[in-house]
């Protein structure tokens, strides 16, 4: 029989040794009466031959190995009896742990998602990403095919891109995640299908028809999970693509964060892409390469093998585009590797520095409230002391009272955290909202695994350790015949509560530190929110249009492009419209390097400004001022010379202070010479790319003329529409409308320029409101302790403030002496905070815009908070204290 | 009454191993007989029997059941395991060869004596 087995049993157990041991008492007793001893006397003495039957059953438990068992459920069982015994502390203690703890579990669980798990395929840690020595990870098709056929040290290996996908044939645009794969995608990460197959490398043949493979969640969500969705088309981009197969469940695509629901063979990108196709543009980098090195070869074996092949594959694939001092550049590049267990993941290089930050944030605000709980845990204590003494001098060791007492510290911790999972779990989801937005869904992994609750335990345990461990030893540093003296209450000494007031001092501190850091995210993000871009956001609906189901030969574009603005300018509550190829914070970069007359360049880079192709209008709708010349209008056709309109970025940097206007420049792309073009007018500074970036020289092209290099316009645009008045989003119907009129199968996109520069504030948005919540979090939980610290100080001094006000302390100085007590905890806790914060703020320097990590007004401010809330919490014992009457204080002693 | 010896570290297990051996026999007479044959030399501790025996049953040297005694009441009759008998040999001759090589010092002091 095993211990646990035993531990099952016990009751069983005490009962057959309680029945052994009278068993024993009554023969002794009935063979001495035998002898001749009266009844009383023989039962006396068997006892006594005996010994005290309790420690003899002491004794047999511990021969049986179960004490220990006994002990810590007779420590339990006493600490839930001692908490429940006190609700009020107990609540207060579990909900404040559940708290610091729940924050901890949820910002854990995000980066455990997205940043530890590994990928739900087959030995996700033998996959190796093949990178570039010289540039970005990416690679063109060209590049791809060579390594696909030439590599040997690679069991299966493949190149892959996500898409998007608009599953809508016509009107509002409906999308899905997708991606294409080559087609030893599914073999090499060992992914099967639940229903179906998936597709191989004989689906991936240039100039294939294509097929799909849907993932379990979109077969699911999408489909309800039916059979005969085989064989049936899925439409994407108004292309259909035959279902064959679905994933297995719980397979989400390699790139973390993101929910792949469809993907497709490479090759029939050239489906979707059509005239557009990259699979033979070497300039274009967009496919991603992975594989599984043989067994028994090594990734270093395997990066070597692909090294000795990258002269070759780098001089057959060169684009011929390319300029001659880059081509050089380009033939000595050459391929490393990197392992990819846990995937790919935008989502990681973009939030982990912040993840890390919020962890280091709930880690403190653990901690403040471990000062919370340890304070009240002192005060408990000393109320306790009478107890303790008692049982010390009943004979109980000081080890095993620590013992009981750390149980119950951690039997507290234990709740808290059972309730902080609950708290996180909610809580994850909700960051996942505040991480996701309209352009990024973002869907993570957040199941409770091992790993988690490996956490949540040891912080737990830690964690009651932590806030267990001082109150433990001081409230058994205690002398037992103390408690026999009648007077109980001399047991506390005055300066026990040292410990209590460093506590409240630290929580000072750490609390100020989190509050300086929320009000410099904060701050960061209201001059983000509010910085003059150079555009009025206010009032403008993007129409983001898709020609490409339309039937639209490439020369008829313009004509149509033209028509839909015209009807556009004419739909009731429309302003003023535009058309224009790249949106203000849109995402995308367009830039090209220059030639400008009477310039000189300090350095290519000095020479690579930003473009957008605009039609007429533009400025206008998005509320960017002319700063002089004009704008384009119906003279610049593809006949008349080329026109561009400049930002004053670009006139300072190039110009100085001479005028602009009718000076030229050339593009510089590639080989050949291009022509001309001239400046016409000259606007106000507006970002481009992101809201933190400094403006960069911009140039903006008529619509109307061609783009260099570009036969056609593409089947791609965008409209820009002003309202009169009232929110933009109500266009949206009769913009509808409008378009179906122009032709009905076009594809239609709606936001509005105020959400997408929002959304490029989502990091921001999500560091100011977290690092907000737990700064108020923190104060709330510091504010709490030293009221604690301070009502159980005066609660304690009752006798001695009472002699002073018998003797004439007036009510006025006794509020002082305590408030002087407050303001020195605060004062010093400031002092050690600020340090703190001086120390630690630099760190998120990087994420700051517009305020420096030391800002000295934030710092101000943030004390200045702390202090008034501080010393509001510490006036109330202050006042209790000098409205005691002294006659019934002095009663008491 | 004659002087009385405590046992030395170890040698309980030992006889209480030799009186079950001799049949099933529940705590109170194990104390009973080894206070016999040892005509009262042998001054068991009752307050360390039952332990003992709980320790002895932990180890799977003895294993016990509840039967009733002549007088019809119920008890916790001791019993030797397989593991319990090869202890018990074991055990036996260890203490012999102890005793012998202990009896040979004391009678070359004796005679060192002389």
């Amino acid at each position: 029989m095993r211990w646990w087995h035993r531990l099952w049993r016990r009751k069983r157990m005490e009962e057959l040794l309680e029945k052994e041991l009278r068993f024993h008492l009554e023969q002794h007793a009935g063979d001495l009466i035998g002898q001749g001893y009266d009844a009383e006397e023989g039962r006396r003495r068997a006892r006594l031959a005996l010994g005290g039957p309790e420690q003899v059953k002491e004794e047999c438990r511990d021969a049986r190995g179960t004490q220990w068992i006994d002990n810590l459920l007779q420590d339990l069982r006493y600490a839930v009896r001692t908490l429940r015994g006190n609700r009020g502390f107990t609540a207060v203690a579990i909900a404040s742990l559940a708290l610091g703890i729940g924050a901890n579990t949820a910002i854990f669980s995000l980066i455990d998602s997205v940043m530890l798990k590994t990928l739900p395929v087959s030995h996700p840690e033998q996959l190796l990403q093949v990178t570039r020595l010289k540039d970005r990870d990416s690679f063109s098709n060209p590049i791809w095919e060579q390594v696909r056929d030439r590599q040997d040290a690679f069991s299966g290996i493949f190149a892959h891109t996500g898409r998007r996908f608009n599953l809508a044939s016509g009107g509002e645009a409906r999308y899905v995640q997708g991606s294409f794969a080559s087609g030893q995608f599914f073999e090499t990460l060992g992914v099967g299908a639940v229903l179906g197959r998936t597709f191989t490398s004989a689906d991936d043949k240039r100039g294939c028809a294509g097929v799909g493979v849907l993932s379990y969640d979109f077969w699911q969500r999408a489909y309800g999970g039916r059979a005969d969705v085989l064989g049936k088309p899925i439409f994407l981009d108004g292309h259909p693509f035959p279902i064959v197969g679905v994933t297995q469940p719980g397979f989400f695509g390699i790139e973390v964060g993101i929910a792949t629901d469809v993907t497709t063979p490479l090759c029939a990108e050239a489906i979707i892409r059509a005239e557009n196709s990259w699979l033979n543009e070497r300039s274009a980098r967009w496919l991603w390469i992975i594989g599984r090195p043989k067994p028994g070869i090594l990734p270093s074996q395997a990066t070597a093998r692909l090294k000795t092949l990258a002269p070759e594959i780098f001089k057959a694939t060169l684009p011929p585009t390319m300029r001659a001092d880059r081509q050089a550049d380009y033939l000595t590049d050459s391929f490393e590797t990197k392992s990819v267990a846990s995937g790919r993941s935008n989502l990681r290089s973009q939030y982990r520095q912040a993840l890390l930050i919020l962890m280091v944030v709930v880690g403190v605000v653990l901690l403040i409230a471990c000062a919370n709980v340890a304070n009240l845990l002192l005060a408990r204590g000393a109320a306790r002391q009478r107890e303790i003494a008692i049982r010390m001098a009943l004979g109980s060791g000081r080890a095993r009272l620590i013992r009981q007492l750390l149980t119950e510290s951690i039997l507290l911790s234990l709740c808290g955290a059972a309730l902080g999972v609950l708290f996180a779990q909610w809580g994850a989801r909700l960051l996942i909202a505040l991480l996701s937005n309209t352009r990024n869904h973002v869907v993570l992994d957040l199941a409770i695994d091992t790993r988690m609750l490996a956490f949540t335990a040891a912080v737990a345990i830690l964690t009651g350790l932590l806030f267990g461990i001082a109150p433990a030893v001081r409230g058994t540093r205690v002398q037992p015949q103390a408690a026999m003296k009648a007077n109980g209450r001399g047991v506390i000494e005055g300066s026990r509560f040292g410990l209590g007031k460093v506590l409240v001092m630290l929580q000072v501190a750490l609390s100020l530190v989190l509050i300086v850091g929320a009000g410099l995210m904060l701050t960061t993000f209201r001059k983000l929110a509010s910085l003059d871009a150079g555009f009025d956001r206010g009032h403008v609906l993007l129409v983001a249009v898709d020609l490409r189901n339309a039937n639209y030969p490439p020369q008829r574009r313009a004509a149509g492009y033209q028509r839909m603005l015209d009807r556009l300018r004419t739909v009731p509550g429309v302003r003023s419209a535009s058309r224009s190829e790249m949106t203000p914070i849109g995402g995308g970069v367009w830039d090209s390097e220059l030639l400008i007359d009477g310039y000189t360049a300090k350095s290519h880079q000095d020479v690579i400004v930003n473009f957008n192709q605009v039609s007429a209008g533009y400025f206008d709708t998005l509320g960017t001022p002319f700063v002089a010349g004009r704008d384009f209008n119906q003279h610049d056709t593809p006949q008349s010379p080329q026109a561009a309109i400049v930002n004053e970025t670009f006139v300072k940097r190039y110009f100085g202070a001479s005028n602009p206007l009718g000076r030229t420049f050339r593009l510089n792309n590639g080989p050949g010479v291009f022509p001309p073009v001239e400046i016409v007018g000259v606007v106000k500074d507006a970002k481009y790319e992101s809201l933190r970036e400094d403006i960069p020289p911009t140039a903006y092209r008529a619509e109307s003329q061609d783009r260099p290099g570009m036969a056609a316009p593409s089947p791609f645009t965008n409209f820009e529409l002003r309202s009169v008045a009232g929110a933009p989003a109500d266009l949206i119907p009769s913009v509808k409308a409008s378009m179906e009129e122009v032709n009905r199968d076009i594809t239609l996109q709606f936001t509005t320029l105020a959400t997408q520069v929002d959304e490029s504030l989502t990091r921001e948005r999500l560091l100011a409101t977290l690092s907000g919540f737990f700064g108020a979090l923190a104060l709330l939980l510091a504010t709490i302790g030293l009221y604690g610290v301070m009502a159980y100080n005066v609660a304690r001094r009752r006798n001695e403030i009472g002699i002073r006000m018998a003797l004439g302390a007036e009510q006025a100085r006794v509020l002082l002496m305590v408030l002087g007590e407050v303001a020195l905890l605060i004062a010093i806790g400031l002092v050690i905070g600020l340090c703190a914060a001086l120390a630690t703020t630099r760190f998120v320097a990087s994420f700051l815009y517009g305020i420096k990590s030391n800002d000295p007004w934030t710092l101000s401010l943030a004390a200045g908070v702390l202090a008034l809330v501080a010393a509001l919490a510490g006036f109330l014992p202050a006042r209790r204290a000098s409205r005691l009457d002294p006659m019934t204080a002095l009663r008491e002693e | 009454m004659t002087a009385k010896s405590d046992l030395p570290q170890g040698t309980l297990d030992l006889l209480i191993l030799k009186v079950v051996a001799l049949g099933p026999v529940h705590g109170y007479a194990i104390a009973q007989r080894l206070q016999q044959v040892s005509r009262d030399v042998v001054q068991v501790p009752q307050g360390s029997l039952y332990p003992a025996l709980h320790r002895l049953e932990n180890r799977d040297l003895l294993a016990a059941d509840w039967k009733g005694t002549e007088t019809g009441r119920e008890a916790k009759f001791y019993r030797l395991t397989r593991k319990g008998r090869a202890q018990l040999e074991a055990e036996t001759a260890s203490w012999r060869r102890l005793t012998e090589a202990v009896s040979l010092i004391l009678k070359l002091s004796e005679g060192g004596a002389e």
